[in-house]
């Protein structure tokens, strides 16, 4: 049997699976001063009458990271910062930074040393300031991490009760800034997170339950609690991940839809082209920083079932109504003072909650504002809302049409995609889905058991994994940006360097994938791997060749345990 | 990406995501790849003029197109962003070893991402787009055909500065910077090769398809590559319209080997073509003082709708295929003080010493931001001088050149004063990379009302191989004699065998022809 729960910022749902069928769900209050309430709470509701035993797996995703920074609540970080040339690093806005002499350059040469008494000079200061915590940020510190590897051991040789994080280990990717922004999130709430996974294994020993505990990523996959530690801000956002994986999981296979889901306040959308949910072309926002985390392409709009609709005057004198973009409470027709487009709905007989008197009231307020006839007032506020979605279900699209190429056959390649079905998540205003659809010329799907979807999709999403091979054949060394390891070609088992095909390459990042699924407890799953992209650049000096450029991006994507796929086979 | 609101705008508007431009766009190839065929034989010669009133096919290809009004540019006082296109083209080389090869802009790649220059707000990225075949025949007459000449990656980087010029003219952007290959100012008009390492000409491409697009008239191309832009220079020789300003390294001393003082435009543009031959060595301090001294008070004078930099980067100290001095910071002050709306790159071959903090350095100028810590790695301030000789050479070229420009209007008047109804001229191009040797015989209306037409007439020699072909040219801002009369040449030149190819470039009417008198064949683009 498996178990999802989403803690979410309103309710927290949870579902239990047997057999690739839902037994039961759950929905209860989120408390959100006590997520781990609210987590034991649905836990306990789906799983009371259930063996402990018979239990294979727990997957949770939660706000705990994007609370903890939404309220301050983080530890402090002192950033060691050794930028080198290009942007003047008094334009970052980062805390707590102290900047060191020193640089690499973009194949990982030394272009400039540390200066070493700078360096004891600095960590003296970070102490003396109170700093518990540094991240070790340098540029192209992931193509060669040396100096950062050094300052490490000053720290540990003058402050060894420092707990240190350091950028190439963070993340290997180009793009020093969000390295910067991931590094300094990762050490900040890796304390609290820490804590917080504590007491979930301690709840779940208390409860018997000895199934493996999976955490949701934004990325839409699981990964073991225990591993989590090591990347706590990869959980932020996991809310909107689990509600698309569940819509994954719960329309046909290799279909092209977009999930919408319709809260109070905000609806949020995602993409699943052709079967595959549209991942963002660079990592999220979080705290007001660009990080480097990967998370599902996903967009919030300002406008959901209880968004205050008004009358107004507009320039031209004529009236017109705007929705949004604030919540003032429930909708009239659930016991509110405004009038919603909940309570249009409801007037059209488009959803069963409410009570339909006071939704008749409330949009007769409006339509005697508006000079026009009940019934047309109802229909425009819904035909506004939904439009609004289609916009922006649209630019959705059309971003991703536009992204950046940087190859002739990615221009050449034909991105167009438009939905063929609009799948509702959620429990809010189911009847808008239909009006969506019809504006996309999609179909409307409102799966069963949609209202807790997001739990669905947390049950059933399997591990992602990413791993990045960069070879310098003239430097003779390769590295894993994700490992943050600089190691010898050497030890390979390549004879002559420079004879080395891409498909060799290939292969090799392959390989060193599943050790590291192996590492992470996902074994199975390294059959799933797939070669996002992979390229190979001549290093020419004068005009001979000395050496190539290897880059191979591999990855796990977001998808299904076979276990829930095994049951459509059915 | 960040879309600018003219396209936000467009999206919803049509609901579909794509506006119709983007439509057209989204046919990609085969759109780029338009083009008409049709066998013409001795009865049924091509009468154009006549034709276009009567076919309705046609009408819609050439006539009701050229004849909408062109949309004009939007008020870009209100504009934030720097549009940027990457366009590095990394499955794409002339040769495996070549210098214009895959990796050329792979360390630039590397430099820009870790900077994160894409993530900053003052920066909108776009993608790239193909470039129509009938933008390519709006400047070029490829021999034989487009297809020969402008293959996909070259039409991707002329379609990204038509993108750019598209941000640009919709006021979605302030300025641009195509950082984009391969490269383009070496080609001109005909194309029978690659010269340079280049075979069509992405800046004049630009200009004309604004021109026609946006109704602008008047533009400057500002060439800061160190290689003369020979392609550029006699693109627009003859158009007043169209300053064309050169400082590269003294054509005595490097490839092409031209873009001396006297060369200054033909009979009735002369002045609006401006060389700056520089003494190899010449660092930072040199080119800083031809830009103060010559090259922003004439474009101050000149006024252009448009500037453009025809930006290379291989006047770096580092370069290996040049012998200049100047630097990353050189070229970021450069781009500040010339302030262009948009900038193409195009040559600079020390791809690890110079490019990514070149281009890094130009990005950040461009958008606005302090550049002042962008440095090669073996850079220190006020490793360069200029020797005192270099300085004396350069004072005299600048002087030479202010007076040229001063006296432009009576140039002119004295040089048209010696022609009749034409002006003629032969020239010699040789295509290094391709080893053609052209010779070319160009012939210019001296027309009272307009710059006039041009005929070129062009014979190119390879191994074992000669063509000739001959190219009738109207400019957009013809007067109606002038088209007629340049009509009529086309007309009539289908009949001689002695050319293998016969075309037409009716700018004014937006109308392309290229006729093979071996098949009479006629493909209109």
């Amino acid at each position: 049997m498996l178990i999802g729960i989403d803690v979410g910022g309103t309710t927290t749902d949870a579902v239990l699976i047997r057999n690739g069928k839902v037994c039961s769900t759950a929905k209860v209050s989120t408390e959100p001063g006590n997520l781990m309430n609210s987590l034991l709470e649905a836990l306990d509701a789906i799983s009371r009458d259930v063996d402990p035993e018979q239990l294979e797996r727990v997957v949770f995703s939660t706000t705990v990271i994007t609370n903890l920074i939404a309220e301050g609540k983080t530890d402090r970080v002192a950033l060691v910062l050794i930028p080198g040339p290009g942007i003047n690093p008094a334009s970052y806005t980062y805390p707590d930074s102290f900047f060191l002499k020193g640089a690499m350059d973009y194949r990982g040469r030394e272009i400039h040393p540390l200066d070493e008494a700078e360096i004891r000079k600095t960590v003296g200061l970070i102490r003396e300031s109170g700093f518990s915590r540094a991240a070790i940020i340098n540029k192209f510190g992931q193509r060669n991490p040396f100096h950062e590897l050094r300052i490490e051991e000053i720290f540990r040789e003058i402050y060894p009760e420092c707990k240190l994080e350091l950028g190439h280990k963070v993340s290997g990717k180009l793009n020093f800034p969000r390295r910067i922004a991931t590094a300094m999130l990762t050490s900040a709430t890796r304390g609290h997170y820490i804590e917080f996974v504590e007491k979930i294994k301690k709840s779940l020993e208390e409860r018997n339950i000895r199934a493996p505990v999976y955490i949701l990523k934004a990325d839409g996959g699981t990964l073991p609690v225990e591993k989590s530690i090591e990347f706590p801000v990869e959980t932020i956002f996991s809310g909107p991940a689990a509600s698309t994986i569940g819509a994954l999981a719960l329309t046909p296979e290799g279909q092209t839809s977009v999930v919408v889901d319709i809260g109070g306040t905000t609806t949020d959308l995602a993409l699943i082209l052709s079967g595959k949910p549209l991942m963002a072309s660079k990592g999220a926002k979080l705290g007001g920083f660009l990080t480097h985390v990967r998370a599902f392409a996903v967009r919030s709009i300002a406008v959901g079932g209880d968004s205050v609709v008004r009358v107004k005057d507009s320039d031209t004198g004529t009236k017109q109504i705007t929705i949004g973009p604030y919540r003032a409470g429930p909708a009239y027709c659930m016991g509110g003072k405004e009038t919603t487009p909940t309570d249009a709905l409801k007037f059209l007989g488009l959803i069963e909650v409410g009570n339909p008197e006071s939704a008749g009231e409330a949009i007769k307020a409006m339509a005697s504002a508006l000079g026009k006839s009940e019934t047309e007032t109802a229909s425009l506020i819904v035909d506004k809302v939904a439009q609004r979605i289609a916009d922006a279900v649209n630019e959705m699209f059309f971003e991703w049409e536009q992204e950046p190429a940087y190859r002739v056959w990615e221009v050449l390649q034909e991105k167009e995609a438009r939905p063929e079905n609009v799948v509702g998540i959620g429990g809010g205003a189911k009847g808008l889905i239909a009006e969506i659809a019809k504006k996309l010329d999609a179909k409307p799907v409102i799966p069963e058991y949609a209202e807790v979807g997001n739990a669905i999709g947390a049950a059933v999403a399997r591990p992602t994994l990413t791993l990045n091979l960069h070879i310098d054949t003239e430097q003779k060394v390769y590295s894993v940006a994700e490992e943050g390891e600089i190691v010898s070609l050497n030890t390979t088992n390549f004879g002559n360097f420079n004879k080395i095909r891409l498909d060799e390459a290939e292969a090799m990042a392959a390989e060193l994938l599943r050790e590291r699924a192996e590492n992470f407890g996902i074994s199975e799953y390294a059959d799933e791997a797939e070669v996002v992209n992979s390229e190979v650049f001549n290093v020419v000096n004068g005009w001979y060749t000395t050496g190539r450029l290897f880059d191979v991006n591999m990855q796990i994507p977001a998808g299904l345990i076979p276990e829930w796929k095994r049951r459509e086979n059915v | 990406m960040k879309l600018g609101l003219g396209r936000l705008r467009d999206v919803l508007k049509t609901g579909s995501g794509s506006g119709e431009g983007e439509k057209k766009q989204v046919e990609g190839k085969n759109k780029a790849e338009k083009e008409e065929m049709q066998t013409i034989n001795e009865e049924n010669k091509p009468e154009i003029s006549e034709r276009n009133e009567g076919n309705t096919m046609e009408l819609r290809k050439a006539g009701l197109e050229s004849k909408k009004e062109p949309l004009s540019p939007a008020d870009r006082t209100g504009a934030d962003k720097t549009g940027l296109i990457f366009f590095p083209a990394f499955d794409w080389a002339i040769s495996p070893t070549h210098p214009e090869r895959e990796e050329r802009l792979l360390y630039t790649r590397d430099q820009i991402f870790e900077e994160g220059l894409m993530d900053l707000p003052e920066i909108a990225e776009y993608k790239p787009r193909l470039a129509e075949y009938r933008d390519i025949a709006r400047v070029h007459f490829c021999v034989p055909d487009i297809k020969a000449q402008a293959t996909t990656p070259h039409l991707i980087a002329a379609g990204s500065c038509l993108v750019l010029g598209d941000a640009l003219m919709k006021a979605e952007v302030k300025n641009a910077f195509a950082l984009i290959r391969p490269p383009g100012h070496h080609a001109m008009t005909v194309a029978h090769g690659n010269r340079g390492f280049c075979n069509i000409n992405n800046e004049a491409i630009l200009v004309e398809y604004l021109r026609k697009k946006y109704g602008i008239r008047r533009i400057a191309i500002v060439d800061t590559d160190v290689h003369h832009g020979d392609g550029t220079q006699e693109i627009f020789y003859n158009d007043p319209d169209v300053l064309f300003i050169s400082f590269h390294q003294d054509g005595r001393t490097l490839y092409p080997g031209t873009g001396f003082i006297n060369e200054l435009g033909g009979p009735k543009a002369l002045g609006r073509t401006i060389n700056i031959p520089l003494p190899p060595g010449t660092p930072d301090e040199g080119i800083l003082y031809v830009l103060d001294t010559l090259v922003l008070p004439i474009l101050k004078d000149f006024k252009p709708e448009l500037v453009l930099n025809s930006a290379g980067q291989d006047n770096h100290y580092t370069d290996p295929l040049a012998n200049m001095r100047f630097s990353a910071q050189g070229y970021a002050k450069l781009n500040e003080k010339l302030a262009p709306d948009m900038a193409v790159l195009e040559g600079g071959y020390a791809i690890q010493s110079a490019l990514p903090y070149v281009n890094t350095g130009i990005i950040l100028a461009m958008a606005g931001l302090d550049y002042s810590c962008v440095r090669e790695p073996d850079f220190k301030p006020g490793m360069f001088v200029q020797a005192a000789r270099d300085r004396k050479t350069l004072e005299e070229v600048v002087a030479a050149q202010l007076e040229n420009w001063k006296n432009r209007d009576r140039l002119v008047e004295s040089e048209v004063a010696k022609h009749g109804d034409f002006y003629r001229r032969k020239k010699q191009i040789f295509y290094d990379t391709d080893m053609i040797q052209e010779f070319q015989e160009e012939t210019i209306r001296m027309c009272p009302d307009c710059q006039g037409y041009k005929t070129i007439d062009s014979h190119a020699h390879r191994s074992g191989d000669d063509t000739r072909i001959f190219g009738v040219s109207i400019p957009i801002y013809a007067c109606k004699n002038c088209q007629a009369e340049a009509r009529e040449e086309y007309r009539k030149s289908l009949n001689h065998p002695e050319y293998e190819y016969v075309y037409l470039q009716d700018k004014k009417e937006d109308e392309y022809r290229a006729y093979n008198t071996r098949t009479k064949q006629e493909i209109a683009y």
